[in-house]
């Protein structure tokens, strides 16, 4: 049975007040106050250690931040529990930088494992949906392997992969680049834009370090730095960002 | 003089400290247990099929695959108890007594600690670290950011399936003891095997069944709470997975004795109330 009314429709995200620090560790994000574009491909630039993973992180909704708000639809997710934030977790798809697979899954049972879950489609459509993606990568011949024994741009590919089997409308990438090889990079890239030509990943932040890679995108720029949250102005003829 | 006030102080302090500590522990541990029924029953996702596969998975590694370790245990203890009851019951003339020594010392105190020690040094070292591994492998919070809850699809069949395999392995070890005990010491005494049946039938009571189900089902869960929270309180490194694993073991087996103490303690106090002792 598929159950796609579940999933929340996102149509806005703002912080306010945001506040957030590691366990002893100085704050990254200080009294932040941002709302965050959106229907765009956001690059989320900053020094390293500045806290663009801990940024994304809390978009995907996996980190608290110690005090704020966190509108989601103008709802504030940070007083949800996980069931209330539930339908609005089932339209971001989130990729680690490293880690991630369930180790005791397959690639193909971890590419799965979300939908066979939450059973969103049925699951001859969710097969059919997985077997789709692993053609197109080219990864048959790992995909009956668990992540140990398989290349790292396959472990890394297969990462990616995952949050894009929901179909989410908020992608949230953490140096998604990474790893991945430029064949693979190049189709990897293909691949988001057939979908948000398809009407999915309507909303896109990722961060990176690759101007390549991200010059395949018509981007939008923020920029964290001191604990806040800026936007920049982009150029979309010559790529270049103007401070 | 103020320098032993000053000691007497820090002493205190200390003692004050580490009892605060081990209360909050103990109550972060309850919490767990709360959250991680409260997802199982919220979680409408998970399947029936899903929840079931995880349970039986941990009933083959926790009760099954035990069970030669358990039966040589069993067959140890049964042996070594009822040779010496028998020896010193026939000392004092009271062989018809051995099935009430027998329940008392087996079933009722050494079963339980046993099969919890068993299960402690197999199956909540296995769960910790493998719980810590997939915490500094993030796959906890790739299950978040999947919306799967990882209390109710990691933990929650854990415990269930851990309280059920320690059940089980406690019935098989007061059965094989019991039974087997008497039969591998058969050389070694005269006794019948119906004379000794019939004792142990009338030494077992109803109380036996509660304290059986009591000690067993709270130490199973006690052991797969404990060890699941460790695996959870990794933060980020794997070299935190050794610590965490021992700690596991060393606060479940403390966890598990004061509570099988607390429920003897009760229990003898209960009887004594019953004859008007106290």
């Amino acid at each position: 049975m598929a159950n796609e009314g579940r999933i929340g429709k996102v149509d806005s995200m703002k912080f306010e007040h945001v506040t957030f620090s590691h366990e002893g560790q100085s704050p990254l994000l200080q009294n932040a106050d941002f709302e965050f574009p959106m229907n765009e491909v956001v690059w989320v630039k900053g020094t390293e250690g500045h806290g663009k993973s801990t940024l994304l992180q809390i978009l995907a909704g996996l980190l608290v931040p110690q005090s704020g708000f966190f509108y989601v639809n103008d709802q504030n997710v940070l007083e949800m529990s996980f069931e209330e934030f539930l339908p609005y977790r089932l339209a971001i798809g989130y990729t680690f930088d490293y880690g991630g697979l369930i180790s005791n899954r397959t690639v193909y049972d971890n590419l799965m494992l979300p939908l066979a879950y939450h059973k969103i489609i049925p699951m001859n459509e969710a097969k059919a949906r997985v077997e789709g993606i692993i053609k197109t990568f080219e990864i048959e011949k790992f995909a009956h392997e668990r992540p140990a024994h398989i290349p790292g741009r396959v472990r890394k590919l297969a990462c990616l992969l995952r949050a894009l089997v929901m179909e989410p409308q908020v992608l949230v990438m953490d140096d998604p680049s990474v790893g991945l090889g430029q064949d693979t990079l190049y189709t990897f890239v293909d691949y988001i834009h057939k979908m948000r030509g398809e009407g999915h990943l309507k909303h896109i932040f990722m961060s990176s370090y690759d101007e390549k890679y991200m010059s395949l995108f018509n981007y939008q720029v923020i920029h964290l730095d001191d604990g806040q949250i800026y936007q920049q102005a982009v150029d979309h003829e010559k790529k270049v960002v103007h401070l | 003089m103020g320098s032993l006030w000053a000691e007497i102080d820090a002493r205190v302090c200390a003692l004050g400290q580490f009892v605060t500590k081990n209360i909050e522990y103990t109550l972060r541990v309850l919490l767990m247990v709360y959250l991680s029924m409260r997802a199982a029953v919220l979680d409408q996702a998970q399947g029936f099929r899903t929840i079931v596969s995880v349970i039986s998975a941990q009933i083959y590694f926790t009760g099954w695959q035990a069970l030669p370790l358990v039966s040589v245990m069993a067959l140890a203890t049964g042996s070594v108890v009822v040779l010496q009851s028998m020896a010193n019951l026939s000392l004092l003339g009271g062989t018809q007594m051995i099935g009430n020594f027998l329940i008392v010392i087996i079933v009722r105190e050494a079963g339980p600690l046993l099969v919890a020690l068993v299960v402690i040094a197999r199956s909540g070292t296995a769960v910790a670290s493998e719980i810590g591994n997939m915490r500094a492998n993030r796959e906890i919070e790739a299950l978040e950011s999947m919306g799967i809850n990882p209390l109710s699809f990691i933990v929650f069949p854990r415990v269930l399936g851990g309280v059920i395999s320690v059940v089980c392995l406690a019935f098989y070890f007061n059965i094989l003891s019991l039974i087997g005990g008497f039969f591998i010491t058969k050389f070694l005494q005269d006794m019948p095997f119906s004379f000794y049946l019939d004792s142990l039938m009338r030494g077992f009571a109803k109380e036996d069944v509660f304290i059986f189900f009591a000690k067993n089902s709270f130490s199973g869960m006690i052991i797969f709470v404990v060890s699941c929270y460790q695996g959870l309180s990794v933060k980020k490194s794997p070299h935190e997975v050794p610590q965490v694993t021992t700690q596991a073991v060393v606060n479940s087996v403390i966890y598990v004795i004061v509570f099988n103490l607390t429920v003897t303690t009760l229990f003898y106090l209960n009887q004594l109330q019953n004859l008007g002792v106290v």
